[in-house]
């Protein structure tokens, strides 16, 4: 069996050929062989640095350091003298496939000011002594947001929001639980009594249900 | 001819099928649009062939790329669409005698129509939508 799910995974143009041994293969015993494509010529290259190697990983930055061009990789197992097939990487783009990381930045504040000096990511560079490329070199619009955070304006926004929306729909609450409360009250739990100055006028003839029927006018009294 | 294009836009509807589409193209050894060429391009007629390469995507490319899928084919033709309007604004400019062409911008033309013709036509288009990037990195720089 082959290598499993080869892949390109690049930070600040670092790019490393990551990939999965071989399934149901004891992983100790595995060594690679890693060869990328500049996409379009016919020839794959062998990396020196990624020969009979035991990791499953390794470093293809300085073959794939030309970002205008696109990659092919691909990764042989072998295992006591016998070799798998290859296996492919989907086409690695260095520009587009590429995570920048955030820009390093320093702040300096004056009376009334504040300023923000921004520094583009450095990328991967052939050798340490080497100058460094920054980022806005090879991005020819790299963008930055530079955004504040008022922890003051940020407690007065607090206290609006709670003075002006949390109380006042409490206490709109509250007033209508009260009011129902107090509604409830009268309708069902206090003992209805008759007024003392009502008497029961009765209208003859009546039959026995008529009588009780009879209105309840206010006495002359 | 400076023309404002959505190339922000494009390229993250093409990033939502590059992997798909690229996985479609067998052959690594071979390019149509040969990103270092094009990068190396002589910037005096980029007009010229900035135009010309968005008329064969309308023309050769996108009509060849159906797929099985409705959601790749919506991409692919939401792709079409911003080359139309982008391809009329270089137009304009073509208009106004603004984007004339040299012979290096033909000379590299005619190298991507003959790179295209030599493979089969639907293999041919899949693989110059997969090109795309490359494209959209030259014109991002355009």
């Amino acid at each position: 069996p082959s290598p499993r799910n080869v892949h390109f995974v690049s930070r600040n143009l670092k790019n490393v050929l990551h990939w999965l041994p071989p399934e149901g293969i004891p992983e100790d015993k595995l060594i690679y062989s890693v060869k990328y494509l500049v996409y379009g010529t016919t020839r794959w290259i062998q990396d020196a640095e990624c020969r009979n190697i035991s990791q499953t990983w390794c470093d293809l930055s300085r073959g794939t350091s030309d970002h205008k061009e696109l990659y092919h990789a691909r990764v042989k197992a072998f295992l006591n003298g016998s070799c798998s097939s290859w296996t492919e990487s989907p086409r690695f783009n260095p520009l587009t496939d590429t995570k920048i990381d955030p820009p390093a930045f320093a702040l300096s504040s004056a009376e009334k000011s504040i300023s923000v000096i921004v520094a583009a990511p450095k990328t991967w560079s052939r050798n340490s002594r080497n100058e460094p490329n920054y980022l806005h070199e090879i991005y020819p619009i790299l963008q930055y947001n530079v955004s504040v955070y008022n922890t003051k304006k940020k407690t007065q926004e607090a206290v609006t929001i709670l003075l002006g929306y949390i109380l006042p729909v409490l206490l709109t609450v509250l007033i209508i639980l009260v009011s129902c409360c107090c509604v409830y009250r009268y309708i069902h739990i206090t003992k209805q009594k008759y007024p003392t100055n009502l008497v029961r006028v009765l209208y003859y003839p009546c039959s026995i249900d008529k009588c009780e029927r009879g209105n309840l006018l206010p006495s002359e009294k | 001819c400076s023309i404002s294009m959505n190339i922000h836009e494009i390229r993250d509807g093409f990033g939502t099928i590059k992997k798909v589409i690229q996985a479609r193209d067998p052959i690594r050894t071979a390019s149509i649009l040969h990103p270092h060429s094009l990068h190396n391009f002589q910037i005096l007629d980029s007009c010229c062939l900035a135009r010309s390469i968005l008329r064969f995507y309308l023309d050769k490319v996108f009509r060849h790329c159906e797929t099985g899928s409705l959601y790749i084919n919506r991409k692919i033709s939401g792709i079409a669409n911003s080359f139309l309007s982008i391809e009329k604004k270089f137009r304009v400019c073509q208009d106004e005698n603004m984007c004339n062409c040299g012979e290096e911008a033909i000379n590299k033309y005619h190298q991507i129509i003959r790179n295209y013709e030599q493979m089969d036509v639907t293999l041919a288009a899949m693989k110059a939508l997969g090109e795309l990037d490359i494209l959209l990195n030259w014109l991002e720089a355009y």
